[in-house]
């Protein structure tokens, strides 16, 4: 009569025909160890769990049923030890067992190779020119600037005149700038918004202006007839040369890098008296002998000045009053020298290729 | 412009390296380019603005370090032995358009010989660019260059009546210049006349008729002073720029013309040969008013920020050639003749402050002023940029102009057109951001990109009554596939439900419910059909669809492209939606199918409508929708999904059997569907 076939019969039975329980046991749990060193997949692992262990109708189910329950009370703690002896380690060798399966299953299995690209996900590019801006207003906002655009169709009197412009002056030309055919013009400089803020706002005004800008310029590597330029000006009771370059010279530093320094050289410009033309050491070599610097170690990066009175008159604003600092630059010119891009068109050809370069 | 160090020391003395003296210069105003060293010469190369005129010589050059260094200017030597008649004996001058000639000094010189010049002259010429000729043109160039006063020397014996008249031209005279040109001169051109014609165009070129020739024996010598704009306008309307007209119309100094005239004088004796007559003949009617200018000692703290001592201004000041008065405000300070830039009070601030140094002037920080003003729609555009971002559009920018055939192709209402465009296919500004878009998406595809998607932020222009107008608009544009190509999942192109769900991914934040779809109205760039508006309360917000297939083939698409137009002021006009958080459910919703058999005619919208406003109804979905196989002509296979949950208890699942009973009812009676089984 096979082990199985006892577990179903009730213990004093067996007993009477001849059985010790404790041998019943062994028998048992001899049976289980060659199974269990059958099992080796987790399904196999899995069937010995419900042969044995299965709630219903696992073995140890039966034996607990035919042999425990029925077991005559004086034998019922030696049985019901023996059953929880048993149960006890078959719990824990069907675990093993389930547990060596699958780390085999694993170790079978081929390994996932990590360096194959995921699907991409979308990202969109930030257009260099705006990342540009998006730097330098990061810098202008916590010193209490605030960022506007004004209109790109201007008229003469804010474009030139307001400013400053002597009526002949060669950039008033058509050679240099582009006309509609009413005489109204495609702003060649993002100041007539200096005017027309200066205009409807009062002192005190921290702006910055950005916006797209034309010149009549056939395009080439380092000319676009649009670009972009951006200009930052302060209007106050009390504001000097000394603010505007304390400003600016912050502005380099945290644009082009902390040990950036920035030199003042006067210059000339129609809207600004003094003005001067700000060079920085060069960002891109230490030693002056780079190409981009031209070997001078240093790079002409914007223009500036203090607002000339002329032109706060011409907005409404009392000179004797007020005082104010402009400077401007082209954040095309600041792009393509912080990301090395070396021809302008590039900007506006749309190029994914090239666009993807800014993620 | 090219300076040489050996001429500017004939005038200064300079103990400085050339490195050294470059910089000094830069520092001040006067941008040096290049040092180079020639033949055993150093020469400067400068970049000097177009205000400094006075600066475009050696003597200005060597005012400008003399200031800097504050040491003593030398002046050009003007003494010459004078013999024969007095000049006012051989030649005569007169302005009869005093509002255009401020001044004529005629200098007369016999029995010169024409022939090189002295190689001394003639190398300096040389390191400066100017090609030698004979004796007396290279005089004249000399002296320009040396003290910034154009001049011109003409064959005294071919001046008709030995006169020289400065007067506006008469229609229909004409000229022939040196270059060889004949010129037509009216009534608006200043000329130098003899007593019969025009010989020269005043401040621009001479005449060939009265040139210097080999057989010149006897020579007058103009220095004159001309009103900046008479010249500018003759020069741009010949389209003649020469030496002299650089320099007169910028402005030149009166004073200088005497000076000029004295000193050629005075080199043409020392280098000969030729008889200097006494005197000169000057023809200076009135003297233009110079008026005095204001410092005052506040100015200087006020714009710059420091006060400099008083002897500092008085010694910058006076080494620029000024004379300053000191009063107890502050100076008064005549204008002065070689620095017509100067006229106010700023302007002297300036002078003081470039050769003091802008270097030496702190840096500080403006106070904050007042309260900073919020930038009007930062929050809506920042938000917008990212979700831009964030759906995988790269940004492009494109050129505002298109063609005017294009603006009538793509805009509406009469084009902004440019008077002087740089193309044809530039000729007006764009009415519509379409072709931009759909020329980046051209270029790409050409390029074999298969994944494109841009955005553009940028604006159009039109007119508006007497003004103009530039909204803004936010353009996509897509082609390709759905997603970048990849080994782990199937390619799918991009179409009409990617575009929507991205414009209405755009739109989210800023209107609260669901915008409407319009099909009605869609400009007609788009594909029939294949393209639809959203609009909220009776504003188009978008238009989004595929690009008319004739058009897209026109340029050479030979695939669909998607485009959306997204009018950012009507969006952000609205403002950002404020989020309201709503308590969630403790329980999950239930949902039912419905599988539903749809006639063409009835659209998604009207079923959403249908069942929309049930009671505990958390939202229909759309499971599969399919047409063809199995699907009675005429209609459409829905298999619709609807949700439903109350906030704080379970829904029975008679409640639900009830609802999804009145749904069924709802469709059949209203939409005629029928439910399939």
């Amino acid at each position: 009569m096979s082990i199985e076939h006892k577990t179903g019969r009730p213990i004093d039975e067996l007993i009477r025909e001849g059985e010790d329980p404790e041998l019943l046991y062994e028998e048992l749990r001899a049976a289980f160890e060659q199974e269990r060193s059958k099992a080796s997949t987790p399904q196999q692992g899995q069937a010995l769990r419900d042969r044995w262990l299965g709630r219903r109708s696992g073995l140890l189910s039966a034996t607990n049923d035919h042999w425990l329950k029925a077991a005559p009370r004086e034998l019922k703690p030696v049985v019901g030890k023996l059953q929880n002896l048993l149960r006890r380690d078959l719990e824990a060798a069907v675990k093993a067992v389930a547990e060596a399966a699958v780390q085999e299953q694993a170790q079978a299995e081929p390994d996932l190779d990590a360096t194959l690209p995921g699907p991409e996900r979308a990202r969109g590019a930030v257009h260099p020119v705006r990342l540009a801006l998006e730097e330098v207003l990061d810098i202008f906002r916590p010193l209490g600037y605030t960022v506007a655009e004004g209109p790109e169709i201007e008229t003469f009197f804010y474009n030139f005149e307001a400013l400053n412009f002597p009526p002949d002056h060669p950039a008033v030309d058509e050679m240099d700038t582009l006309f509609l055919k009413d005489g109204a013009l495609l702003r060649t400089h993002t100041s007539p918004c200096q005017i027309r803020i200066m205009e409807s706002k009062s002192p005190p005004l921290r702006y910055v202006v950005h916006g797209k800008v034309y010149r009549n310029d056939t395009p080439d590597a380092t000319h676009s007839p649009m670009f972009h330029q951006l200009e930052m000006f302060a209007v106050d009771e009390g504001i000097t040369f000394g603010d505007l370059k304390g400003t600016l010279e912050h502005f380099v530093r945290c644009f082009f890098g902390p040990r950036t320094q920035a030199r003042f050289r006067p210059s000339f410009f129609p809207f600004t008296e003094p003005s001067a033309e700000v060079d920085i050491t060069c960002p891109f070599c230490s030693d002056g002998k780079c190409r981009i610097c031209k070997q001078t170690g240093f790079i002409e990066v914007l223009g500036c000045g203090m607002i000339d009175p002329n032109v706060l008159r011409n907005a409404g604003l009392d000179p004797q009053r007020y005082q104010g600092f402009a400077a401007g630059f082209g954040l095309d010119r600041f792009a393509m020298l912080k990301y090395s891009i070396d021809d302008i068109l590039l900007m506006y050809q749309g190029d994914a290729r090239f666009l993807r370069q800014f993620r | 412009m090219r300076i040489l160090l050996s001429w500017l020391e004939d005038f200064v003395e300079i103990k400085e390296s050339p490195r050294e003296l470059a910089d000094a210069l830069t520092m001040a105003g006067m941008a040096v380019d290049a040092v180079e060293s020639e033949a055993g010469e150093t020469v400067f190369e400068f970049d000097i603005t177009s205000n400094r005129p006075d600066a475009m010589n050696h003597l200005g050059m060597a005012r400008e370090v003399a200031a800097i260094y504050r040491r003593p200017l030398r002046a050009p030597s003007t003494a010459c032995a004078e013999s024969g008649p007095p000049a006012a004996s051989k030649a005569s001058v007169e302005i009869q358009a005093p509002d255009a000639c401020v001044r004529y000094v005629g200098r007369v010189f016999t029995e010169v010989e024409v022939r090189p010049s002295p190689d001394w002259m003639r190398r300096r010429l040389e390191l400066c660019g100017i090609r030698s000729i004979n004796n007396l043109a290279d005089l004249t160039n000399y002296v320009l260059l040396e003290i910034g006063q154009p001049t011109h020397a003409f064959d005294l014996d071919r001046l008709a009546g030995a006169a020289i008249v400065v007067r506006r031209a008469r229609n229909g005279e004409k000229l022939v210049t040196l270059d060889g040109e004949d010129r037509d001169l009216t009534g608006g051109h200043l000329a130098i006349c003899d007593a019969e014609r025009p010989v020269a165009l005043a401040g621009v070129m001479g005449g060939q008729a009265t040139e210097i020739t080999a057989e010149t024996r006897n020579v007058l010598l103009e220095a004159a002073w001309f009103r900046p704009s008479v010249i500018r306008n003759a020069a741009r309307r010949f389209k003649l720029f020469t030496e002299a007209s650089h320099r007169f119309e910028r402005g030149a100094d009166w004073n200088a013309a005497p000076q000029a005239a004295d000193r050629i004088a005075a080199l043409l004796a020392r280098t000969g040969p030729g008889q200097v007559l006494p005197g000169q003949v000057d023809c200076f009617p009135q003297q233009p008013g110079l008026s005095p200018i204001r410092l005052e000692r506040a100015d200087i703290r006020r714009h710059l920020g420091i006060q400099l001592d008083d002897a500092e201004v008085e010694g910058i000041l006076s080494a620029l050639g000024f004379e300053p008065s000191s009063d107890s405000s502050g100076w008064s300070v005549p204008a002065v003749s070689h620095r017509l830039d100067v006229e106010r009070g700023i302007d002297l601030v300036e002078e003081v402050a470039r050769i003091h140094g802008f270097a030496n002037i702190p840096a500080t920080l403006p106070s904050l002023g007042a309260a900073p003003e919020l930038t009007p729609l930062a929050a809506e555009d920042a938000r917008m940029r990212a979700a831009v971002r964030g759906l995988g559009y790269d940004e492009t920018i494109g050129f505002a102009f298109i063609s005017s055939d294009e603006a009538e192709r793509f805009g509406s209402g009469d084009p902004v057109s440019l008077r002087n465009p740089l193309s044809q296919l530039w000729d007006v500004m764009r009415n519509s951001a379409v072709p931009t878009m759909v020329r980046a998406l051209e270029w790409n595809l050409r390029r074999n990109q298969p994944f494109v998607r841009l955005a553009e932020f940028g604006r159009v222009y039109r007119r508006s009554e007497a003004s103009y107008e530039e909204p803004s608009v936010l353009t996509l544009g897509a082609s390709g596939t759905a997603r970048q190509a990849s080994w782990a999942e199937p390619a799918r192109e991009v179409g009409f439900y990617d575009v929507k769900a991205d414009v209405a991914a755009l739109l989210a934040p800023f209107v609260p419910d669901a915008p409407s779809i319009v099909t009605k109205g869609v400009p007609s760039y788009y594909r029939k059909k294949h393209a639809a508006g959203l609009t909220s309360e009776g504003d188009v917000l978008a238009w989004f669809g595929e690009l008319d297939p004739e058009l897209a083939r026109e340029r050479k698409i030979r695939q669909p492209v998607w485009v959306a137009e997204i009018f950012l002021d009507k969006v952000y006009g609205r403002g950002l939606r404020r989020p309201t958080h709503r308590k969630l459910a403790r329980v999950p919703a239930v949902s039912r199918d419905f599988s539903l058999l749809v006639p063409d005619a009835v659209d998604f919208a009207s079923i959403t409508e249908a069942v929309g406003e049930m009671p505990d109804l958390d939202g229909v979905e759309p499971v599969e929708v399919f047409r063809g196989k199995n699907v009675p002509e005429g209609s459409y296979s829905l298999l619709l999904r609807a949700w439903w949950q109350r906030l704080d208890e379970s829904l029975t699942d008679e409640e639900v059997n009830e609802f999804a009973a009145e749904v069924r009812s709802r469709l059949q009676s209203r939409l005629g569907i029928a439910t399939r089984t």
